[in-house]
């Protein structure tokens, strides 16, 4: 566990000082969401479920910014290598890098939720903390899958093409149930009558996640 | 290929591009399953507990391993921290001392001077006190003053009995410091003998003879 910790602290000491992906996924989807506002013209309101779809369009879309960046950086120098001669098992760095993408994720939405209330939270009976359960949720599945299909992606030359390509379409039944329990959330339905939808989005997660784990040191090891 | 190696013995190997030398530095550090054969570290089969093994080895690449975006401390102190070193700050600040970067500690690894870089992946590697120190052309790029710490450190690391696997072109370096002296020629060892067995004068003579052979 504390090889874990160590890998973790270091992704995201790496990560304050430079600020790369943080940002540039917080800039992303709050561009997003601005440019769906316009689109949706003055004075209109949006129904709870397009909303929520609004809303994983600029989640998702930034959370693959971050994604390929925090492996993309153990290419660099060949440290991949250094990993994987360490007793650090390759599930150790997969769970690290998974945690350290998921705080990523929090992050980012920590500022994109609330510009998304600010933009379009008009008429919407749940608030932000209504969302906290599906996000969480979609966050974990999501970068337990990213975090693989990352590592799969950045010994590409077209790391940046590649990962959405592979990523978006495994993720597909994950996003289509968190629209669904996030419509519900933003219509004010009470937790308890979206758990049916909050249980496979955990499923998927964990699904994704123990995939993750046990394929990681194949895709990551020369042969 | 086929070649055992007593412990605290330094093995250098030579050989011409493509020969596999790297492959098979590659394979002694587990990064690659040999298509067929296997490596027996103390009787035991290296694919059984990788983990552990790992746990007592060093490894220089023609790769840094370094994060550019880490001072030299941080990283010293993350592989220590990586390795399970009871003291990760401490080893790192010995370590720094060692190969005279102590006074860069708190400078990013990005700014580094090749030599620089390269005196710290030295220290990068000995992160573990490892057992089994293996190097793939340590001495390429390195200024006289980074390759006489790296010569200082293999001296210190063979003195306390440290097995080292070492490749290079360098026949010089190499002759100097090994016990046992080694050529690859297209993927097979078509020369190995003992550092006394072999004249340091002549050896150039038999590595070319070793290269022409069909």
């Amino acid at each position: 566990m504390s090889r874990v910790w160590f890998l973790y602290r270091k992704d995201l000491r790496i990560e304050f000082r430079k600020k790369e992906s943080v940002a540039s996924m917080t800039f992303f989807g709050a561009l997003v969401l601005v440019i769906l506002n316009v689109a949706q013209g003055p004075g209109r309101r949006l129904t709870p479920e397009t909303a929520a779809g609004v809303l994983w369009v600029a989640v998702i879309f930034s959370a693959v910014l971050g994604l390929g960046r925090v492996f993309a950086r153990e290419r660099e120098n060949g440290c991949i290598s250094a990993l994987l001669v360490s007793p650090a098992s390759p599930g150790t760095v997969f769970t690290a890098k998974a945690l350290v993408n998921l705080t990523l994720m929090l992050l980012s939405q920590a500022v994109l939720v609330p510009v998304f209330f600010v933009l379009f939270g008009t008429g919407l009976a749940g608030g932000p903390l209504a969302l906290v359960p599906s996000l969480l949720l979609v966050d974990a599945g999501f970068s337990a899958a990213g975090t693989l299909l990352s590592a799969v992606s950045a010994g590409t030359r077209r790391n940046e093409v590649l990962l959405p390509i592979l990523l978006f379409p495994l993720i597909l039944p994950l996003v289509a149930l968190a629209v669904k329990a996030t419509g519900g959330a933003l219509a004010g339905r009470p937790l308890t009558e979206l758990l049916p939808l909050l249980e496979p989005l955990a499923a998927f997660g964990l699904i994704y996640a123990a995939a993750g784990y046990l394929l990681f040191p194949f895709v990551v090891r020369e042969g | 290929m086929s070649f055992t190696l007593d412990e605290g013995e330094f093995l250098c190997l030579f050989g011409p591009n493509g020969a596999g030398k790297s492959t098979l530095l590659k394979i002694l550090a587990t990064l690659l399953r040999p298509t067929s054969g296997t490596v027996r570290i103390r009787g035991f089969d290296l694919e059984d507990d990788p983990e552990a093994f790992r746990a007592r080895l060093g490894l220089v690449s023609h790769q840094s391993f370094l994060y550019d975006d880490l001072t030299a401390r941080e990283n010293l102190e993350f592989y220590a921290g990586l390795y399970g070193v009871a003291d990760p700050a401490g080893r790192a600040e010995e370590l720094l001392r060692q190969v005279d970067l102590y006074d860069r500690r708190d400078s990013p690894v990005g700014a580094f001077s090749r030599g620089m870089q390269q005196r710290l992946t030295i220290a990068r590697a000995l992160v573990n006190d490892p057992d089994l120190l293996l190097l793939d052309e340590p001495y390429t790029g390195l200024d006289e003053h980074a390759a006489s710490v790296l010569r200082d450190r293999l001296r210190a690391l063979h003195d306390r009995r440290r097995t080292i696997v070492m490749v290079t072109h360098n026949l010089r370096r190499g002759i100097e410091s090994a016990t046992r002296l080694g050529i690859l020629a297209r993927g097979r060892l078509v020369f190995l003998a003992g550092r006394d067995e072999v004249d340091a004068d002549g050896f150039e003579d038999t590595y070319f003879r070793c290269m022409e052979a069909p």
